[in-house]
Order: structure tokens, then C-alpha cells, then sequence
């Protein structure tokens, strides 16, 4: 073929400390067409997007634009060779107009340096018609739809007249009619010349507006099809998207699950949120799938009590217990271990055994602590989970993100939970320390306790569940248990490939 | 080295009268350190120390110049600044403002109450209740011994109790502390009033060597106490610092005090300076955060 590429990469590799994030990466854009990028949480599409935007610099690789070689970027040299991303989350100044958010840091002046109001809104004002969209150029962002948002964060790009523009998953949170909206205006763009790189989890939207398709996985391109008719075969591209070569997996040892311990009936969020429905035992690992964004993390945090709900029934171990803030959750014997270890799981100033004892320290009688019985006390716990310190007075800030995860976990065997959630358990944490949590929350489940498992790596979930609830929307669409824990099938779910029910 | 760099300037430095009088001098701001130094930790700060001590002590006066017993004097000097931490600890907590601006807004409030409580007149205690401030022990001031037991006192409450490591794990990770089950809200309301009823100790150590007051009298307590604080280790994230350090932070600013004073360096100078220390301490303190 003989087109024109804007944006060549050649072998782009970046590891951050304990991870590959991108093995290398060959990757094509050719001039106006729409290039989408699909891959599973972690593939690497967002290392991929913050390397080409220059936020990160690849550890080896070429950049090629325009003609010109680079082996990193920066954020400014990325703009001024015209590449403009329109990030997930919102970068606009809520309390500002939608010209005034068009032209943050580059404000048009007139003779005496002042704000040009008007041929910024004239300027607007031609974008605005150019897409045949409906927005008041002078309305506050804050009054603004999510919808409308996203298109002032498009028009913002477009006013920076990009050669590229890269949009990740920029109808994540739209409605079907939005999102047609944004589709048809990504098709336009394209047809002004201008290069897209489009991201999405939805996969028809990716088989209706892409001229290409790369799949990522494990930070490679792992395929690259063409779509001149709009027909790509959305069942190879989830094969793709999958089929990983098997590595050695920590397996859970499957034991017989033990008597039911939690039950979660008619759990809801908020009024209009879908119920939700589940059952724990003990010895038993409950996975819980879904896309980022679909509402794991906010069914866990309601059932500890950290977040919103609004009705619900939580019944442990046969009794119903009213769980409002996380102290009571404790108390009915449930441990969280959150996905920001750095942030919400750890005091990261604070040395190991006061995060350890932190959540127990009712277990020592009386108004006073003796620093003897809380070195005997963690102490133990460094042993049993050979966690790397060089003693119990350490700032956790200086341990490794393996052995900081296994005092967070030391915490709540500290307090006696029985009842472990884990959300994505070993995010950031290098291959051998996985594999040491892996064999820990294996032999956690082995002596009875229950857990809870997030995650959005496909084969620790696979290989650690018994069950596997798929979340949508905040909806349970499926339980998978036994052999049908498979890829294929909690993709399909959770992306909705087949999905024939209405949406949103 | 100060305290040599002091005393090779004036030789009057290093007699013992004059380090006893350092530390009458520091017994105040001692004291009131205690209580900025535990709202620091938890992650807060009070700046309305200062006008606290002012409105007790003013109270005070304007009770025993009425007639009312000194008991019930000294009583209410007590109860005014531990209501005053309540309510700065109820703001903070329920209404999730910064700290420093609500305590820096009810500093003005509680300075108001004193100056109108007062009229802006000279009050005082009619030479009433002068052993606190005044008295000595074995030849030592009483003050010293109360800012020595307060220090104690502190140290042991953050480092050896249930109560000071709750409060330590909120100023370290507020989220983490309500994830482990922390009464988050309750905890700031009681840290709050804890640092009140300290205040009220130093009000009465400093009415009672004082003998008379004006309403501005505990103007700069905050700033001085906060001064201390920072440079004894203690930063404005929270979670972090140890009263044993804190205390030589009260040293370093009680000597440098004094040694200008030796020194006559007029008091506006002297105010230039503190200053001066305070914003050097927390660059140097955020300095060492930034490497990190």
C-alpha cells in the first residue's frame, strides 16, 4: 500500500520498576485514517499513549513523525509536531466558560496584551458549526453534560489544528446516543486529514468507525488488521486480544469450600443502580471481573462501608449486621485491602508495626501500648509472611511494593478478619512477589478465611477463583464457576460482545 | 552552639540565673507547644492558641476584679479554652475545612470575645493565684517543673497509648486511619479539646506570673508554638515527629530569645527574626521532603 505514515514506532520498550508496561511496540499510523487500539486492562495502551504524548520516556525504540526520528518525547515537542490527546479524564477548568477552557495557557490577545474575547469566540464559534454540534460556547463547563464535556475537550484539541489526535476510550461513559455523537465526530475529524488514534473497550465501536485495528497485549502489538468494509470479525479480535502463551501460574489449591460466611442481598448503591446479589464461603476465593470503571471497586467499598449504598442486606456468618462505616465492618470480622496501596492502604511516613497494629489496636488491653507486646505481636507476622525489613521501626515507604502489600495483608490477620477483600492485589508488584501473595491468600483461603478477589489481570483471576462474579454497569451479568472461569467467556461479559440486552 | 556563639558574645548568658531564666521564659510557650505539636501530628493545626490564652486569661481577670472566688476564676480560665478546642475540633471535623483556616478565623473570633470582655483595658488578677507563675521548688520555678511533666506527659500519651497512635495514624493517612477503623471525626474533636485544655494550663502559668493582662497577651503563641514544632521535626502533613524533639525546637527559640535580649536587640528586630526562623525551618523541613 502506498499511504503516508505520520507516526511510526519501531520496538518501543519501558518497564517501570517489577513490570514489562511495553515489550515492543511496532505500531503504524498512515495519514486520515482511524486506527483503534484494543487490549485488555494493562495491555499497555495507556504507556503506549503517555509515551507518544511525552509524558514518559521509552526505555529503547524509535519514534518516527513526519520524517523525523526520536527516541523520546516531551510533552511540548509532542504538540508541536501536532499530536493532541483527549485523555479519559477531564482536564478542564470547571469553573471556567468552554472559550475560556479552549484557550487556557495560549489566551488570544489583542494591541495592548489584554484577552480577545471576541475572536476567541469567533474562533469557537467556527469549530463548533464545523462539527454541527449544539453548545453554547459561553456556558460554564460545570453546567455542562458529560457529553457536551467531551466535546469541549475534542473542540479544544481540533483548536490546535493537530496532525494526530489521540482519543482514549472517549465514549466510556456515554449513552448509546452520545456515543453515536462522538462517533460520527471522530469519522468527520478523520476526514479532514487528520489522524486518529482511537482507544475503546467497546468493541463494536471499534469494527464501526476503525480503518485499522491493532491489538495490544502484554505490551505488544500482537496483530494489526485492516477494516476497509467495517466487518472486522470481532470474535478473532477478542481470540486475539486473550490467547496469551501460558506462562506458570500460581494455582490456588482447591479445597472444599467451607460453610457460607457473608451474604450480600439486594445490595444497592444508589436508587437507580442495579441489585446486587452474592455469597461467600469460607475457604473459598471469589473473584470479581469487570472493566475499570464498572463498579468492582464501589460493591466492595459499599460492603465495608467506605462508600455509597442505599439499601442492602449484609448477613454474616447467619446474622444480619448493619455496616456503616468501615469500624463496623471490622467488627463483623471483614479486612480491605485496597487497589492504591500508596494512598488508601498505607501511612507510608509511619513504620511497619503501626501500620500493622493499626486496624487491631484493641487487642491490646487497656489505655497504654507496650512496645514490647507490639514488637512480639507484627513480629510475628514479618516472619509468616517474610516480609523485608530491616525491622519493625522501617518507614513503610522504603519497602518494595510486594513486601509493602504483605504488611497491609498483616494488618487484617493481625485484627483476625476473616472476610478478605482484595482488590487488584498485585498491582505493581514484581513477578516473585506475586507469586508469594498468590501462595499467602491460597493458604489464607486453605485455613478458612474467605476471600474477595478484584482484578483485572485475567489469569490470576482465572487461576485463583473458585467463582467468578462478571460486573457490568454495576451489574452482575454472569457467575462463572468451575470450568467456565475461562478468558473468552469473562470478556465477553464483561465487554459485552454479545450483548443483545439493552444498554445504559 | 548557640548558646556558646551567646555566651562568648555576652558572658551573662551561661550563668545559671540567666538559664533558669530561659526557662521560665520558655514554660509558656512550652506548654503551648504541647498542644500545636498534637494537632500537627494529627494532621490539623490550631492557630487560634494564641487569642485562646488571651481570652482565658482575660476572663479570669474580669471574674476575680468582679469578686468571684478565685477558684471559680481559675475553673472558668480552664473550661473557656478546652470549649474553644471543642469548637475548633467540631468545625474541622464536621465541616472538612482546612484546619488552618478555620482556626486562623476562630482566633479572630475568640480574640474579639477577649478584647470586649476586656475593653482593651489593662485587667488583672489583684496579685491572686501568683504560685503557679511565680513560685519555686527547691529553688527551681514551679513553671519549670509543669512544662518538664507536660512534655512527659505528651510524649508518653502519642508513643505509648491506643489514643496517641490513633492520633498518629490520622495525621499520617486520614484515609487509611478511617479504613482501619478509626473514628475519624471523634478523634480530630478530642484532639482539638485536648490541645484546649493544654492551653488552659499555660494561660494560668502565664496569669499568674504576669499578674495583669491585656487581651493580646497570647498574641504569637501560635506562630512561635508552630515555629517550635517544625523545627523539632514535627511537619505540616501530619503523622511525623516526637515531642522530645519539639521541645529542643521550644530551646533553640527560648535561647535565641534570650540571647538577643542580652544582646539588647530591640524587640522589633527580635520580631524579624522569629520570622525569619520560621519560614527557614519549613523550607528546610520541606527540603528534606522534596529529596525523599
Amino acid at each position: 500500500m502506498n499511504q503516508i505514515s505520520v507516526i511510526q514506532t519501531q520496538a518501543i520498550k519501558k518497564t517501570f520498576p517489577g513490570v514489562v508496561a511495553l515489550s515492543g511496540i511496532d505500531f503504524t499510523l498512515h495519514t486520515g485514517e482511524i486506527h483503534c487500539i484494543v487490549g485488555e486492562n494493562g495491555a499497555g495502551k495507556s504507556t503506549f499513549i503517555k509515551i507518544l504524548s511525552g509524558f514518559l520516556r521509552p526505555d529503547s525504540g524509535e519514534i518516527v513523525i513526519g520524517g523525523h526520528t526520536f527516541h523520546h518525547l516531551t510533552p511540548h515537542l509532542s504538540q508541536e509536531q501536532g499530536i493532541q490527546v483527549i485523555y479519559q479524564e477531564s482536564l478542564l477548568v470547571p469553573q471556567m466558560s468552554v472559550v475560556e477552557n479552549i484557550f487556557v495557557g495560549r489566551e488570544l490577545t489583542g494591541k495592548f496584551g489584554f484577552i480577545d474575547r471576541k475572536r476567541a469566540l469567533s474562533e469557537t464559534r467556527k469549530i463548533i458549526d464545523s462539527l454541527g454540534i449544539d453548545l453554547d460556547p459561553q456556558a460554564m463547563i460545570e453546567s455542562l453534560e458529560v457529553a457536551d464535556r467531551q466535546f469541549v475537550k475534542i473542540i479544544k484539541a481540533l483548536a490546535m489544528n493537530p496532525r494526530v489526535l489521540i482519543m482514549d476510550e472517549p465514549t466510556a461513559m456515554f449513552n448509546a446516543q452520545d456515543t453515536d455523537v462522538v462517533l460520527k465526530l471522530v469519522e468527520d475529524i478523520s476526514k479532514r486529514g487528520i489522524s486518529v488514534i482511537f482507544i475503546s473497550h467497546r468493541l463494536e465501536e471499534v469494527a464501526r468507525v476503525g480503518d485499522r485495528v491493532s491489538v495490544f497485549k502484554d505490551g505488544k502489538t500482537v496483530a494489526s488488521h485492516e477494516n476497509p468494509n467495517r466487518d472486522i470479525d470481532l470474535a478473532m479480535i477478542t481470540r486475539e486480544m486473550v490467547g496469551r502463551s501460558v506462562d506458570a501460574f500460581y494455582k490456588k489449591v482447591k479445597t472444599s469450600p467451607g460453610e457460607t460466611i457473608l451474604e450480600v442481598k439486594g445490595l444497592k448503591l444508589e436508587k437507580n443502580s442495579p441489585e446486587v446479589n452474592f455469597s461467600l464461603r469460607r475457604g473459598e476465593i471469589l473473584g470479581i471481573a469487570g472493566l475499570v470503571g464498572s463498579g468492582r471497586t464501589e460493591i466492595v467499598e459499599a460492603l465495608f462501608g467506605a462508600g455509597k449504598k442505599v439499601q442492602g442486606k449484609i448477613i454474616i456468618k447467619g446474622q444480619e449486621v448493619t455496616i456503616n462505616r468501615p469500624a463496623d465492618a471490622i467488627r463483623s470480622g471483614i479486612g480491605f485491602i485496597t487497589e492504591e496501596r500508596q494512598k488508601t492502604g498505607l501511612a507510608l511516613g509511619l513504620s511497619v508495626a503501626k501500620n500493622m497494629t493499626v486496624a487491631g489496636l484493641n487487642k491490646f488491653k487497656g489505655f497504654f501500648i507496650t512496645p514490647s507486646d507490639e514488637t512480639h505481636s507484627a513480629g510475628r507476622y514479618v516472619d509468616d509472611l517474610a516480609i523485608k525489613t530491616p525491622s519493625l521501626q522501617q518507614e513503610v515507604r522504603f519497602l518494595s511494593g510486594g513486601n509493602q502489600q504483605k504488611v497491609v495483608i498483616a494488618r487484617w490477620l493481625f485484627r483476625e478478619s476473616e472476610i478478605l477483600i482484595f482488590d487488584e492485589p498485585t498491582i505493581g508488584i514484581d513477578v516473585n512477589a506475586k507469586a508469594e501473595i498468590y501462595r499467602l491468600m491460597s493458604e489464607l483461603a486453605e485455613n478458612g478465611a474467605a476471600l474477595i478477589m478484584i482484578s483485572s489481570e485475567m489469569p490470576e483471576l482465572i487461576a485463583m477463583s473458585d467463582r467468578v462474579l462478571v460486573i457490568k454497569h454495576g451489574q452482575v451479568t454472569t457467575e462463572l464457576s468451575g470450568k467456565d472461569i475461562t478468558e473468552e467467556k469473562i470478556i465477553t461479559y464483561a465487554f459485552g460482545v454479545t450483548d443483545d440486552e439493552q444498554t445504559a | 552552639m548557640l548558646s556558646i556563639i551567646f555566651g562568648a558574645l555576652n558572658p551573662r548568658f551561661l550563668s545559671m540565673r540567666n538559664l533558669l531564666a530561659i526557662f521560665q521564659q520558655i514554660a509558656v510557650l512550652g506548654i503551648a507547644t504541647m498542644a500545636m505539636a498534637l494537632t500537627l501530628i494529627s494532621g490539623g493545626i490550631d492557630l487560634s492558641i494564641g487569642s485562646m490564652i488571651g481570652l482565658s486569661t482575660v476572663i479570669m481577670c474580669k471574674l476575680i476584679m468582679g469578686g468571684t472566688a478565685v477558684p471559680v476564676a481559675i475553673l472558668a480560665g480552664i473550661v473557656v479554652p478546652i470549649g474553644c478546642g471543642f469548637l475548633n475540633g467540631v468545625i474541622v471535623a464536621k465541616s472538612k475545612c482546612v484546619p488552618l483556616i478555620v482556626t486562623l478565623g476562630m482566633g479572630y473570633v475568640y480574640y474579639g470575645f477577649a478584647l470586649v470582655i476586656s475593653g482593651g483595658l489593662f485587667m488583672t488578677m489583684q496579685g491572686q493565684f501568683r504560685t503557679l507563675g511565680r513560685g519555686s521548688i527547691a529553688g527551681i520555678p514551679i513553671p519549670m517543673y509543669v512544662v518538664i511533666l507536660m512534655v512527659i506527659g505528651t510524649h508518653v500519651l502519642l508513643k505509648y497509648t491506643k489514643f496517641g497512635r490513633r492520633l498518629v495514624a490520622l495525621g499520617g493517612n486520614e484515609t487509611v486511619a478511617f479504613l482501619s477503623g478509626i473514628g475519624v471525626d471523634r478523634l480530630k474533636i478530642i484532639t482539638y479539646t485536648l490541645g484546649g485544655a493544654i492551653v488552659a494550663l499555660a494561660s494560668l502559668v502565664l496569669v499568674s506570673r504576669l499578674g495583669n493582662v491585656l487581651a493580646n497577651v497570647g498574641e504569637g503563641y501560635e506562630l512561635r508554638a508552630l515555629a517550635a514544632a517544625i523545627i523539632g521535626g514535627v511537619t505540616f502533613e501530619g503523622g511525623r515527629g516526637n515531642i522530645p524533639g519539639v521541645f529542643l525546637g521550644v530551646g533553640l527559640l527560648g535561647i535565641v530569645q534570650n540571647g538577643l535580649n542580652i544582646l539588647q536587640v530591640s524587640s522589633y528586630f527580635q520580631t524579624l527574626a522569629l520570622g525569619v526562623i520560621i519560614v527557614a525551618a519549613v523550607v528546610v523541613s520541606n527540603i528534606e521532603k522534596m529529596r525523599q
